[in-house]
């Protein structure tokens, strides 16, 4: 009798003092629970492959924009080696705070001048609590330079105006692999046709798959749901790969979509994706990140 | 007598952690850095977690790989992104013990903590020399070590290697408080 109560109050201690000594990191576990964990680059750029992405720029980021397209015309008017038509936009886009971004830039191929803003809105957390996707706001305006030849236009300089506003919704569904939503409206400025809508209601689909840590392959569309009616136009299309090195980022793919702003490409894109001049364009976009922040500063 | 003896157990067993007295840093400070020719890079993390229990000398550190701050932010993205691959292996940590530790000696001890380090999915064992103040029960510790970029199997694309140093040195510095789970 004596025995067993022994052995039961050993036990008891025994337990005891193994249940305060558990293991310190899982003590650790339990303190790192308190801070929020929000999912680091769902797209690595800016963009998808022509189109924005949820990404913003950090503060103080500026980005030295560069995009090509080449293409060439059909094969009886075809003169060079290489590619008979060259379009560059160059913008300068930089970050105001971790969340807002700006941009302007320049379109050569079609005259457009377009500046933008962009606001982190929801951002996506990966501890499981929180949104499980981020939604970024876009607004976009473009101006169009050049002289417009058909009289009936009515041209003055608030008609050659264009807004694009965009809901960018993303998530990074596992590591390698992220999925973008884009519902957009587009307001174009000017009227070709009576017969053509100038507001349009178009959504985005977009999507990246890590191929390596430094390379991936991305894919874009848009669908537009009243699309312009006096001139055929498709929905941009293109296949991509997305490759960064350090501070510069190249982006290469191939797209139907010659133009570069968003309200022209989604709703003026006149070729169709498909491997016949001058359907198929080559895409080259090279950013430069420049840093004026430095975040270690007052060490 | 049949209530003494396992009385006398019971204090037995207590009676011996009565140092059952654990001790943490929250805001531990973990920097590293990497020196080449082309690039310094540097990074810094004040959200270290430590803990030691004084009375078994054993000490564990875990701290987030996305708390690292870069001077560049966009390093930041990059570290995590593509090289430490924070949405896999969130953390680092260390679980090791100290070596004739004596907790109850006044201001300055050097001593060598032997343990495990996780980083990146990989184990390593290491020895690593550390500094041990106490000022009147607070216990500061601080030191360095070396990590070998390859021993981590953190890829560096060929071209970027010249960028970034065969050998990381780190450094650490824990400031405890009593531990009350």
């Amino acid at each position: 009798m004596k025995a067993k109560k022994i052995i039961l109050y050993l036990i008891c201690v025994c337990a005891a003092n193994t249940m305060v000594g558990q293991d310190l990191l899982g003590i650790l576990d339990k303190e790192h629970q308190d801070t929020p964990q929000y999912t680091q680059a769902t797209f690595k750029f800016t963009r998808i492959a022509f189109g924005h992405s949820i990404e913003t720029r950090k503060k103080g980021i500026l980005d030295v924009f560069v995009a090509n397209r080449f293409w060439n015309t059909p094969a009886d008017r075809a003169q060079s080696f290489a590619a008979d038509r060259l379009s560059t936009r160059i913008a300068l886009e930089y970050g105001i705070s971790d969340r807002l971004s700006m941009g302007f830039g320049g379109t050569t191929y079609d005259g457009l001048f377009d500046g933008y803003l962009k606001y982190k809105l929801i951002r996506q957390r990966s501890d499981g609590g929180g949104s499980p996707f981020s939604v970024t706001l876009f607004q976009g305006s473009s101006y169009f330079s050049e002289g417009v030849v058909p009289p009936t236009i009515q041209d003055d300089f608030s008609n050659r105006l264009s807004f694009t506003t965009q809901l960018l919704i993303g998530k990074k569904i596992s590591p390698n692999f992220s999925l973008q939503i884009a519902p957009s409206f587009i307001h174009r400025g000017l009227e070709y046709s009576p017969e053509d809508p100038q507001s349009h209601f178009a959504i985005g689909f977009g999507g990246r798959y890590k191929l390596g840590n430094h390379v991936s392959v991305v894919s874009e569309y848009y669908y537009t749901a009243n699309p312009i009616e006096s001139f055929d136009t498709y929905g941009p299309f293109a296949l991509g790969v997305n490759w960064e090195i350090g501070d510069v980022m190249l982006q290469f793919m191939l797209t139907n979509a010659v133009r570069m702003v968003e309200d022209s490409f989604i709703t003026q894109t006149r070729h169709n994706f498909n491997f016949r001049n001058p359907n198929l364009n080559f895409g080259f976009n090279m950013t430069y990140v420049l840093h004026f922040k430095r975040h270690l500063k007052n060490k | 007598m049949s209530k003494v003896i396992p009385l006398f157990f019971l204090f037995m067993f207590y009676g011996q952690q009565p140092t059952e007295e654990k001790i943490i840093a929250r805001q531990g400070r973990v920097s590293f850095f990497s020196y080449t020719s082309v690039e310094n890079i540097k990074a810094e993390n004040n959200q270290v977690l430590s803990i030691i229990d004084l009375s078994t000398h054993d000490i564990a550190v875990s701290m987030l790989m996305n708390a690292f701050i870069f001077e560049k932010a966009l390093m930041r993205e990059h570290f995590n992104e593509s090289y430490i691959e924070s949405d896999i292996y969130p953390k680092a940590t260390f679980e090791g013990k100290i070596l004739d530790f004596d907790p109850s000696q006044e201001g300055e001890q050097t001593r060598m903590v032997k343990g495990t380090f996780s980083m990146h999915g990989v184990s390593k064992e290491l020895e690593i020399k550390i500094k041990i103040e106490n000022i009147q029960g607070t216990y500061i510790v601080s030191g360095t070590f070396e990590a070998y970029v390859k021993d981590y199997s953190i890829k560096i694309p060929p071209l970027l290697a010249g960028n970034i140093a065969k050998t990381i040195s780190v450094d650490f510095r824990f400031e405890y408080q009593p531990y009350e789970s």
